[in-house]
């Protein structure tokens, strides 16, 4: 039989990097809480018992505060797994054992792994591991889920745990002191004399949670009965207007007390020592002071970013410069080995100009990613989301908005997807709906490319000082726009901010490689899959359906009548395919080559994408762009790196001198139609239009497709409105 | 008249910039004050405001009776706070609602 085991516990507790070690997996972890938003499942063997392990989002109490905690307790509720393995911060672990209490009071199997022991260690807390087992009447395995330690034992435990179990019929009752303790038996026993939910929870276990005043039970008991519901309601009500009268609190504050008195009792019985001050502050808390200082801090946070920039773009690019070199080789070899031909055509123009692009920035996106692993996993990403906090109430956003923002790509390199799916974090559904449509704005990898070869091409001068610029535009329009729907569409009352930020921690080499790589390899393998698919559908539409007899017959006899002008020795000499050395046979090359431009790009006007993105020119021409340019925007709403890839294609269609292959940025450098105006228009454009199929797919998911029609919408229209007057008022000064 | 040396004034730059390097104890040590207008080790005495938010601070271990270390807090602002070895940021609303005594 399949056993099924939960992983449970406080954010940032160490769920995934178990879950990780556990199944093998690759779940992104990292230093900050909230990152695990939904439940994610893996399988392992263990001596010849598949197993089902299934990694739930962080939560601080059964009281579900936000979308994500909701998902963890709903979990555990409904699915009912054979064993719910609790993760537990053992440098924290009074706060952890808060968690736990009520674990045992809902009557789940349940078995205690002691996370980062070697941390509490160098802490001087030591944790006697037996007394705290015999107490709580629960395995209790140490464990270091980041090596791998007392993982063998855990999963012994958890197996023994879900075997013996009886369903978790054994509850935890805490006394809740004189009030709550007399009226919880009324509450019980109406409860079970109706069966009230009772298939779902235990009696004991609803009566607290109406009096915990928990949103979720109280809107699931009013649809179950609606009459034992509100007789509930109202002797919960009664005996909160006492307490709040006799002691000035309410239930809930009392639950919290007992259960922390509770959670004392137990430590104090010699569960844990200090060996040193508790009040003693730790490194971590003394850097805190100096970086989260409210002069300080946003002074070193920009630094840091400047910094991570200048050191992507120093390191990258001799390795692009080599990429560049090896596709343009590639390209001159099929050029050279394949007869001409529609196969050779999609070869060079839709695979190697297209995916060649793309991946000619793998190691730029491999720096950037290599910086931003250094940040999450010391835990300062969590710093610039307190520091940014301030900033983001001004436009009326949440100080849990700043994660999404930066998992998008606040810091060039994030994807949208999972930044969609990080506001779930967000409790009011307004300012969560503004933070799902303003982090499409940020700088995705896959705008990195874009950006990289824009800058490259055209600010090559100072491509760090460009790329920390266009970043910070991405912030100051994402914050401008949320500005804008939260007083108008999305207008409501802020809700406050509370946030764990965890302890700095060095970051491991191999968690740093594991990190970079993994984020690396879904590039190239977007690159190889997703891209290359698209990049051929577009050449295709590039192609056909190609020039008509005329217009071929046109070109024919223009190249006829250039060679008839010259002897036939010099068309002989050029008939050798070697390099012609005489001038009149190197004039007769340039006049052939200027032909076969003009007939290539002859017929890719005539294509089926040449004339979609002729007819757009009529508007986007007030933006600078030209037609070829149209069809990379219009490839982009695939996914932006496709932008790179249909440049690549329609660039290299339009260019057929292979002799001195060029790179795509100096194609758009050589370009009549581009300038520095353009490419500031474009990159404008580029950074705000319409998120990509897949980020649209995912707000409808979390919002409605009306939310995600209008996020296509408004991106679009906004993002060509500031193009539009870029390129105007750029020309008009003449800054191109 | 001349002002006493050391007596605070909000409108002048250097205490401005002293203020962000952290505040002062609590006004009145004993008697319970705002979150936000003290630093140290203090005690919480009580959790005022929103009922979800008093409930979720209680589930990230900060209720009546708890000890606690103020890193950063600053004047009007956002607030770092260390309570049972972990380190929670608490925005100028909560920080206010919140009354503590200096230890």
């Amino acid at each position: 039989m399949q056993l099924k085991i939960a992983l449970a516990g406080n954010p940032n507790a160490g769920k995934t990097t178990l879950f990780n070690q556990l199944t093998g997996a690759r779940q992104h972890v990292g230093n900050y809480p909230g990152i695990t938003v939904d439940h994610k499942e893996g399988c392992l063997l263990h001596k010849n018992k598949k197993i089902t392990i299934t990694d739930l989002p962080g939560t601080y109490s059964m009281t579900a505060y936000s979308a994500e905690e909701l998902v963890a307790r709903d979990y555990l509720v409904n699915e009912k797994p054979d064993v719910v393995i609790d993760i537990v911060d053992s440098s924290n672990l009074e706060r952890n054992l808060y968690l736990t209490i009520q674990f045992l009071e809902l009557g789940v199997p349940l078995v205690i792994a002691l996370n980062m022991i070697d941390v509490a260690k160098d802490r001087g807390i030591e944790i006697k591991v037996e007394k705290l087992s015999q107490l709580l009447g629960v395995p209790v395995i140490p464990i270091i889920a980041r090596s791998g330690f007392g993982e063998k034992d855990l999963l012994e435990a958890a197996i023994d745990t879900a075997s013996t179990s009886n369903n978790g019929n054994t509850t935890l009752d805490i006394s809740y002191g004189k009030d709550l303790d007399s009226a919880l038996p009324e509450l019980i026993s109406l409860i079970s004399e109706n069966n009230f939910m009772t298939d779902t929870y235990p009696a004991r276990y609803t009566a607290i949670k109406y009096l915990e005043n928990d949103e979720q039970i109280l809107k699931k008991g009013r649809q179950n009965n609606t009459e034992i519901a509100s007789r509930l309601e109202e002797i919960v009500d009664k005996l909160a207007d006492h307490t709040r009268k006799t002691l000035d609190v309410y239930p809930e504050a009392i639950i919290a007390d007992q259960r922390y008195g509770y959670i004392k009792s137990i430590i104090r019985q010699g569960v844990e020592t200090h060996r040193f001050d508790t009040d003693r502050l730790y490194t971590s808390d003394k850097i805190d002071k100096v970086l989260t200082n409210r002069l300080v801090g946003p002074i070193i946070m920009l630094l840091i970013i400047f910094g991570l920039y200048q050191f992507t773009f120093s390191w990258s690019e001799l390795p692009i410069t080599w990429l560049e070199s090896f596709f343009g080789w590639l390209g001159g070899i099929v050029e050279n080995t394949l007869p001409d031909g529609l196969l050779k055509s999609m070869i060079i123009s839709g695979v190697i100009d297209g995916v060649g692009g793309i991946l000619g920035f793998v190691p730029l996106i491999m720096f950037m990613f290599f910086g931003i692993a250094i940040l999450e996993d010391s835990g300062y990403l969590a710093r610039v989301a307190f520091m940014m906090d301030r900033v983001f109430r001004m436009f009326g956003l949440h100080g849990s908005s700043v994660m999404p923002f930066i998992v998008s790509g606040g810091i060039a390199g994030g994807c949208a997807v999972p930044g969609v799916m990080a506001t779930r974090t967000l409790r009011s559904p307004k300012e969560r709906m503004a933070t799902l449509l303003t982090v499409p704005f940020m700088n995705c990898g896959a705008k990195v490319p874009v950006l990289a070869l824009l800058i490259g091409a055209f600010f090559a001068e100072s491509k760090a000082l460009y790329m920390f610029l266009f970043t910070m535009l991405a912030w100051v329009v994402a914050l401008l726009a949320a500005k804008l729907l939260r007083t108008t569409v999305l207008r409501g009352d802020p809700t406050p901010f509370v946030m764990e930020l965890p302890p700095y921690r060095f970051p491991t080499i191999r968690g740093l490689l594991i990190h970079t790589w993994e984020r690396t390899y879904q590039y190239i393998k977007k690159a190889g899959t997703v891209i290359l698919g698209i990049s051929i559908l577009l050449w295709a539409l590039m192609t056909f359906p190609g020039l008509d007899n005329e217009q071929k017959g046109f070109f024919k006899q223009q190249r006829q009548e250039t060679i008839s002008s010259f002897s036939q020795e010099t068309v002989k000499e050029l008939d050798l395919k070697s390099k012609p050395s005489s001038e009149e046979a190197i004039a007769l090359a340039k006049k052939l080559n200027t032909i076969d431009n003009a007939e290539t790009e002859a017929a890719l006007r005539y294509s089926i994408a040449g004339r979609v993105g002729r007819s757009m020119e009529s508007i986007t021409r007030f933006a600078g762009f030209d037609w070829r340019t149209n069809i990379a925007l219009i490839g982009g709403f695939a996914a932006k790196e496709v932008i790179v890839s249909t440049l690549g294609t329609a660039y290299s269609m339009g260019e057929v001198n292979t002799e001195e292959p060029e790179s795509l940025g100096e194609r758009l450098k050589n370009d009549s139609n581009w300038n520095r105006v353009v490419a500031v228009s474009a990159l404008v454009f580029i950074m705000f239009y319409a998120p990509c199929f897949i980020t649209v797919v995912c707000i409808a998911k979390e919002s409605s497709w009306k939310w995600a029609f209008f996020s296509i919408g408004f991106n679009t229209f906004f993002a060509f409105l500031a193009a539009v007057a870029i390129y105007q008022i750029g020309m008009f000064f003449q800054l191109g | 008249m001349r002002r006493k040396r050391g007596k605070k004034n909000n409108g002048c730059f250097a205490d401005k910039v002293r203020n962000c390097f952290g505040g002062n104890h609590c006004a009145l040590r004993g008697a319970p004050a705002s979150l936000k207008d003290c630093k140290g080790r203090v005690k919480v005495c009580k959790v005022n405001g929103d009922r979800k938010i008093c409930a979720r601070m209680a589930s990230m271990g900060l209720y009546p009776g708890v000890e606690a270390d103020i890193i950063c807090a600053e004047k009007g602002s956002r607030c770092l706070l260390k309570v049972h070895g972990g380190t929670i940021s608490l925005d100028p609303a909560i920080s206010e609602n919140i009354l503590v005594t200096s230890l």
